[in-house]
């Protein structure tokens, strides 16, 4: 599923080049979950931009699905992050002008979606079920807890049946237990959808939980064998 | 959930954040759309003045001085597509009788019902009831001026009209005041036409209506009229009109007689104005060939023989008309009665004395002398009386003693003979002379001939009466069909450009609110960052994203703009009530009604939501191209770019430039050197800002005082800085300097070279001042008498066609009024400031005596404003006959009484203008009290209906219309000034907003709140003293007087520095108020909570020498060292940060501290630090010679730390043999065979080792250790 071979990434900054990523690999099968760990400023959010083709690398190549989206236009990559992926932030990101149910549809207004509108909402719906929000859909995001609201984020990730979710420290700002909820809504998704699911995190425990763990340290990705 | 709703659902969501979008909006909006509705209104008001002056006329037959029937109006209306109204027009001065106010220049008009027919709301043949026998109406604008009501008294006082010019000699009379009393029946208001008159301005003329009838009798000039009203009906256009006018012409409308002279045997044409005007003796010889010219002059004296014989009639005429004068002799015929008188005969010599013009208005007395030819019997045909034609004054004298020729006359010298003569034969001429020789001795402006006969047997009077009436047209007899209807209209349609005048006032208050608006845009957008991040990472492409922004946009500005054009209106009627303040001695009436075109209001906002569009779409477009991770990590937080190196000398090559535009300030003009010196001064203070910024920045060294965190703060955001600090500059020194520009009056009037050139006193007569029958040979041109001996030089000038193009006149004039003057006298004078002058002339007046064309000097502010035209340029004019001529745009005048008007020489005007009155207005010198002579005048002229006005209270007058746009000008400048300070504000809460952390943690760790306050405080007052300092000095180094090179010399330079300090004192005042809100914005922003992330991120934001400033101990807490300089916890990104400059040493701070703040010494662990260290010392090496103490220590300090690094990390370097030699070989400049030498060897041997062909051997190594002092063996390795 991901092939992530030599990747590189370096920052030019006026007093200095920095670089984050230095031959990094990684192979991560279809509908497998894999955690990254490392401490701060590793580069783990780096790396997850660059799968995410929100950022390009600056040398090496990321195959998903067979695709380099490293080589991706602009236009490619939109396309690729509205039908393929699913973002999963540290913080929720919802709309504030948006109930919850339009929160989960926002990214049918990139347009050109096959599927019908009512079918798209039934499964958001359906999906705002799973996490749990089925008695919030008309909430707005101000209306919801953090956990809530994170959970209406990740029922986001998932509407356009994404063959990878990237999660970037889904339980950074949550506390214990809703963190413990989370990481189980993710994981339960993961089997229910057959998605394939990577999680930056600095939670060990988290890691552990979620299966093939690497480290990412100096810039390369080291696995960590439980 | 579609784009449309996701808009909708944002714009009411964020209503609150885009109020503030909406209230710029609207701002610029009403300040743009109320120019152009004031613009509107302008025109609007002047296209119904144009209405109530003109009614329905359309056109007008008018001949100045010339008179013609009141029955032409009945002829020329007895077909019904005409309405044709007769009018006597006669200039008075109105006295109100109980108060004794009076008023100069009112126009009488003499008008039957036949007027009240064509005034503006007058429908169908509906009669009006004019005024009774006795009475007068007035119109609103005389009834204020004299307060006078229906029922009181005028009395007015005004010349009869004569049809012969009263400066033409024999005119007879040379002024005969009429006094009229009458009471007043009516107060006209605009719909009952009173707002009459035929000159292109908006300002109501004061008038008097009465009963033509008895206008006529008081003149004795019954059936006569000067003013024709026309009506055109049907449409059927000018041309007809005049073809109508003329088929209805009879002799006597053009002023022409027809008389049989039975002696003479010949019918004689007679023109009521004596002299026949060259044209239509021209036009009556093509008719009639065999048309024989008669001149019949007085002469003083003729003298022969030591007898003189005074004051007699001489005819001048061919010998075809006259058969006892000899043919082809230039000799003269004496009657009998002359030649007994003076005892001559043929071949004796006569002396002829007359009187001739000299400089055009007054007489001299000139003398012939010719031979006697021969004597002739005082019988027959030269005993017809009918050669002298009706001289006023002269032909119905009983005596010879009772003449009023118009020219002096010493009765004394008529003896009792010359009466017994007059008595016996009246006028019948003493002396025929040569029709060529009386051509040359009295000839005049107004003609040569005073008949023309043709020969009986050629015509018959009534054939003499119909060819007359073939060959003649009103345009030759000097009547003008004017089209007013059109031209008045024209000149509406065409104003001073207000709405473009008031856009250019408004300029800096509309950027202030556009700048303002898209900034609290962009910052709106800025909040909406995570939203914008977070739709990318959705893969909602960025245009798409970018396009719902705009469409928001698009409905806030849309929504301001429908606001802003109904505050408009309200902002329209305030400039327009402004505007009018110009105009406020005018009448007290409102003048400007407000008026809106749909098509302005649509256009006017469809342009503004264009241009807020395009500025929201470039800061959108910006957010728009960062990356949705930067987006979604940075929120609202903006991204600092790494600072430029400051570039010192942009500061000084922009001051060298202003510097020069004030240098060339002759050849950019003072306008263009103004704005270009401000424009230069300021960006050279804005360089100098930048640049004194960075340097005090990178100086800054030992513990941080909170005047040195506000100094870094400053330097943060250093564009940000600039920006706010431009702002302010630029909206004080445009407010301040424009002050500088105000004109105030002052003594410069006394000096030839100012704009009274000298004179104290501008009059303006209703009547004019033509030759006083005593006074025709002095210079007391205004009949002062013993009073003239107060007042030095008096310069008349005679007033010619056009309107008034100063700044008072609203209307588009296309031809100013003509004030014609012996020119010689300024140039003797030097009088008034000459400008320029067009290529090839004289900065003198002479010039406009010179050229093919009439010359004209006018104010340069009437040629730029008014005119808009070009030196050189040439308008054209219609002269007294109606006939085209150009007048050519000689020279400027700078700042002068003359404004609004052509000033041209008085001998070139008279040439197309011969029957032109007498002068109107009259510079007068006055070395006493000024006031006292104005007194003096005011009772010697009140006769005369003047006007005196001190030149410097007339020079004042054009200021003030200058001073109030300034006014307007500093008022939307300083407006814009508040805007200004409004986004100073608002930056400075964005700034505080953003740094809500720093203070948030400043608070937490116990620093007091009056700390960070007085930070902040700090901050803004640098930004605030920049502002001032850069906009006020900018302000002064374009001094106008240097700018204007001393042109505008009614600008004193106590009143500039008055001017300048007053603003500067009124800008420091809003601005401070600005900077006084800044503490409570500041407590507002130290107030905020801290949670638990934003502690956290603020922490390590947290300088330590800023803990270790406010004497707290937490180094060790916060390990983490951000410089506020730089970059602040931005996530690093190829795209924001790829930019790399090289270090420069004169970038280098000079002090150790500022030094390794720049760039820590750290001890060198890895290659890039070992690089980055490598690339400050670079930046040191080959400086040495130049570098501080502090520097060569810092210096010495990198070295150690690279070379220790070396040392540990450094390789011994083992270079092979062949390797070694090929380097020796070209540090040594060798080749192969070089190296066959050296060895000694073949040529082949050196390439082949080299290629690795052949190894080095023993003796080889032996060879090249020898030959480069190394070792043997290290060739063998």
């Amino acid at each position: 599923m991901i092939e992530v071979q030599n990747l590189c990434k370096v920052y030019a900054t006026p007093g200095e080049s920095v670089r984050v990523l230095d031959g990094l690999d990684l192979r991560v099968g279809a509908g497998e979950a894999v955690a990254i760990i490392g401490p701060s400023g590793s580069g783990k959010t780096t790396l997850l931009n660059m799968l995410g083709a929100l950022d390009r690398p600056s040398g090496g190549s990321i195959r998903i699905g067979g695709q380099d989206i490293s080589a991706f236009t602009p236009e490619d990559a939109n396309r690729f992050r509205n039908r393929s992926l699913g973002f999963v932030f540290q913080q929720h990101h919802l709309l504030p002008q948006l109930s919850v149910l339009e929160n989960v549809l926002v990214p049918r207004l990139a347009g050109d979606w096959q599927e019908q509108a009512a079918e798209t909402a039934n499964r958001a719906t359906e999906l705002l079920g799973k996490v749990g929000l089925e008695h919030r859909l008309g909430h707005l995001p101000w209306q919801l807890s953090g956990g809530e609201k994170l959970r209406a984020a990740v029922a986001r990730a998932l509407v356009n049946r994404p063959r990878l979710v990237l999660a970037d420290e889904p339980t950074g700002l949550l506390d214990p237990a809703t963190s413990e909820r989370v990481a189980e809504l993710l994981l339960r998704l993961n089997r229910e959808e057959q998605t394939t699911l990577i999680v930056v995190t600095h939670n060990i425990a988290l890691a552990h939980r979620i299966g093939r763990t690497f480290e990412l340290v100096h810039g390369k990705l080291k696995e960590v064998v439980r | 959930m579609t784009g449309p709703s996701f808009v909708l659902r944002g714009l009411w969501f964020f209503r609150t954040s885009y109020l503030g979008v909406l209230a710029g909006s609207a701002l610029g909006a009403m300040v743009l759309l109320g120019a152009l509705l004031a613009g509107d209104s302008v025109k609007a008001t002047l296209r119904q003045v144009a209405q109530a002056r003109l009614g329905k006329v359309d056109a007008v037959l008018t001949g100045g001085d010339r008179l013609f029937r009141a029955a032409l109006a009945d002829d020329v209306a007895a077909e019904k597509e005409v309405v044709a109204a007769p009018v006597f027009l006669v200039k008075a001065t109105a006295t109100e009788q109980t108060s004794g106010r009076a008023v100069g220049g009112v126009q009488v008009l003499g008008v039957d019902r036949r007027f009240w027919q064509l005034r503006p709301d007058a429908a169908g043949d509906e009669g009006f009831g004019g005024p009774g026998e006795s009475e007068f109406f007035v119109n609103e604008h005389l009834a204020r001026s004299l307060d006078v009501a229906a029922g009181g008294t005028l009395v007015l006082r005004f010349d009869k009209p004569a049809m012969i010019a009263r400066d033409a000699p024999l005119a007879g009379k040379a002024a005969e005041l009429v006094i009229l009393r009458g009471g007043v029946g009516r107060i006209c208001g605009d719909k009952d036409f009173g707002r009459f008159s035929l000159e292109t301005t908006q300002l109501p003329q004061a008038t008097v209506y009465m009963p033509l009838e008895r206008l006529q009798k008081v003149l004795d000039l019954e059936g006569k009229a000067n003013l024709l009203l026309l009506r055109d009906r049907m449409g059927a256009g000018h041309a007809a009109l005049l073809e109508r006018v003329t088929r209805h012409c009879t002799l006597a409308d053009y002023g022409l007689t027809v008389k049989e002279v039975p002696l003479a045997k010949a019918v004689e044409v007679r023109s009521a104005r004596i002299f026949f005007d060259r044209r239509v003796a021209a036009a009556i010889q093509q008719r009639f060939p065999a048309a024989q010219p008669v001149i019949t002059y007085m002469a003083n004296t003729i003298a022969a023989n030591g007898k003189a014989t005074p004051y007699s009639m001489v005819t001048a005429v061919d010998a075809a008309a006259a058969p006892f004068l000899p043919e082809k002799s230039e000799g003269v015929v004496l009657n009998a009665w002359l030649a007994d008188d003076l005892g001559a005969k043929a071949g004796d010599e006569v002396r002829i004395d007359y009187y001739a013009l000299a400089g055009e208005n007054r007489l001299v007395e000139r003398s012939a002398r010719l031979p006697v030819a021969g004597v002739v019997d005082l019988s027959g045909l030269a005993a017809d009386r009918l050669w002298m034609p009706d001289f006023p004054g002269v032909a119905t004298a009983e005596h010879a003693a009772d003449w009023d020729a118009g020219v002096p006359i010493d009765m004394k010298r008529i003896r009792d003979k010359d009466e017994a003569y007059w008595d016996a034969h009246r006028g019948t001429p003493k002396l025929f002379l040569p029709l060529e020789k009386g051509r040359e001795l009295f000839g005049n402006r107004w003609g040569e001939f005073t008949a023309l006969r043709v020969p009986a047997a050629v015509a018959s009077p009534a054939d003499v009466t119909a060819g007359l009436l073939d060959a003649m047209t009103p345009a030759v007899a000097g009547l003008v069909l004017r089209d007013v209807g059109m031209q008045g209209m024209a000149a509406a349609a065409s104003p001073v450009d207000f709405a473009g005048l008031l856009l250019g006032m408004s300029l800096f208050l509309m950027v202030a609110a556009v700048a303002l608006t898209a900034m609290m845009f962009r910052f709106h957008i800025e909040q909406r960052n995570r939203e914008s991040g977070l739709l990318a990472a959705l893969g909602i492409p960025a245009n798409m994203v970018l396009r719902w922004r705009l469409m928001e946009g698009f409905c806030v500005v849309v929504a301001g703009s429908a606001a802003g054009a109904l505050l408009a209106a309200g902002y329209t009627h305030w400039l327009l009530g402004f505007l009018e303040t110009i105009w406020s001695g005018a009448g007290g009436a409102r003048m400007f009604r407000f008026h809106a075109e749909p098509a302005t209001l649509l256009t006017g906002m469809a342009g503004f939501v264009l241009l807020m569009m395009g500025v929201i779409w470039s800061v959108t477009r910006k957010q728009a191209r960062r990356s949705a991770s930067l987006r979604l990590e940075t929120g609202t937080e903006e991204v600092v770019r790494t600072p430029a190196r400051p570039v010192p000398w942009w500061a000084a090559g922009f001051a060298l430039t202003g510097g020069g535009a004030l240098a060339g300030a002759g050849m950019l003009g003072s306008p263009g050197a103004f704005f270009l010196a401000g424009l230069a001064f300021l960006l050279a203070g804005l360089a100098a800002y930048l640049w004194v910024l960075r340097r005090r920045v990178a100086a800054v060294t030992g513990e941080l005082s909170p005047q040195r965190l506000a100094l870094l703060n400053c330097g943060r955001r250093a564009t940000r800085s600039l920006v706010v600090v431009g702002t302010l500059a630029s909206g004080v020194f445009l407010v301040v300097s424009v002050a500088a520009f105000r004109k105030h009056g002052g003594n410069e009037w006394r000096e030839r070279n100012s704009g009274a050139g000298g004179f104290a006193l501008w009059v303006e007569t209703t009547r004019a001042a033509n030759r006083g029958t005593n006074n025709k040979t002095t210079d007391d041109v205004l009949n002062l008498g013993a009073a003239r001996q107060r007042f030095g030089h008096v310069l008349p000038l005679r007033v010619g066609a056009g309107d008034d193009a100063s700044c008072f006149n609203l209307n588009n004039v296309s031809r100013p009024r003509l004030l014609a003057t012996d020119v010689s006298v300024l140039a003797r004078l030097e009088a008034f400031p000459i400008k320029q002058v067009m290529a090839g002339c004289g900065k003198n007046w002479n010039v406009l005596r010179e050229g093919d064309a009439l010359r004209a000097f006018v104010d340069e502010t009437t040629l730029l404003w008014v005119l808009k035209r070009k030196l050189g340029e040439r308008l054209i004019y219609q002269d007294e006959w109606g006939r085209d001529f150009p007048i050519e745009i000689a020279g400027t005048l700078g700042g002068t009484v003359f404004q609004g008007s052509f000033v041209v020489d008085e001998a070139r005007f008279l040439e197309h203008y011969p029957s032109a009155e007498g002068p109107r207005i009259f510079l007068l010198e006055n070395g006493a009290d000024v006031t006292d002579g104005r007194a003096v005048l005011q009772q010697s002229l009140a006769d005369q209906g003047a006007v005196v006005t001190a030149t410097h209270e007339r020079l004042a007058a054009f200021h003030g219309v200058e001073n109030t746009y300034i006014t307007i000008f500093q008022v939307l400048g300083g407006l814009g000034v508040v805007f200004g300070s409004a986004g100073l504000g608002l930056v400075t809460a964005r700034n505080l907003s953003e740094r809500r952390d720093e203070f948030a943690i400043l608070q937490a760790v116990g620093v007091p709140t009056g700390v960070t306050r007085r930070v902040v405080m700090l901050e803004t007052g640098q930004f605030i003293r920049w502002g001032l300092g850069i906009g006020g000095g900018g302000s002064r180094g374009i001094d106008p007087a240097r700018a204007c090179r001393g042109r505008d010399r009614q600008v004193t330079a106590v009143d500039r520095t008055a001017g300048v300090t007053d603003s500067r004192q009124r800008m420091g005042v809003v601005v401070a108020r600005v900077a006084a809100s800044m503490p409570r914005r500041a407590r507002s922003m130290g107030s905020v909570i801290i949670d638990e992330r934003k502690g956290r991120a603020a922490a390590t934001r947290l300088r330590l020498p800023v803990v270790g400033a406010l004497g707290i101990r937490a180094a060790g807490i916060y390990p983490e060292i951000h410089d506020s300089r730089g970059l602040r916890q931005e996530p690093l990104e190829t795209r924001a940060m790829k930019t790399k400059h090289a270090r420069s040493f004169d970038a280098m701070p000079k002090g150790y501290a500022a030094l390794c703040r720049e760039a820590p010494p750290r001890p060198i662990h890895d290659d890039v630090a070992y690089r980055n260290t490598v690339e400050i010392a670079d930046a040191f090496a080959g400086f040495e010679d130049r570098m501080t103490a502090d520097q060569i220590d810092y210096f010495d300090l990198l070295c150690e730390l690279i070379q220790k690094y070396e040392a540990q990390t450094a390789k011994p370097v083992r270079l092979s043999g062949a390797a070694l030699l090929r380097h020796l070989l070209e540090e040594h400049a060798l080749s192969g065979a070089g190296l066959a030498r050296i060895l000694g060897k073949t040529a082949s041997l050196g390439p082949m080792i080299l290629r690795g062909e052949r190894k080095i051997t023993a003796d080889h190594a032996l060879c090249l250790g020898a030959y480069f002092g190394l070792p043997p063996d290290v060739f063998l390795r």
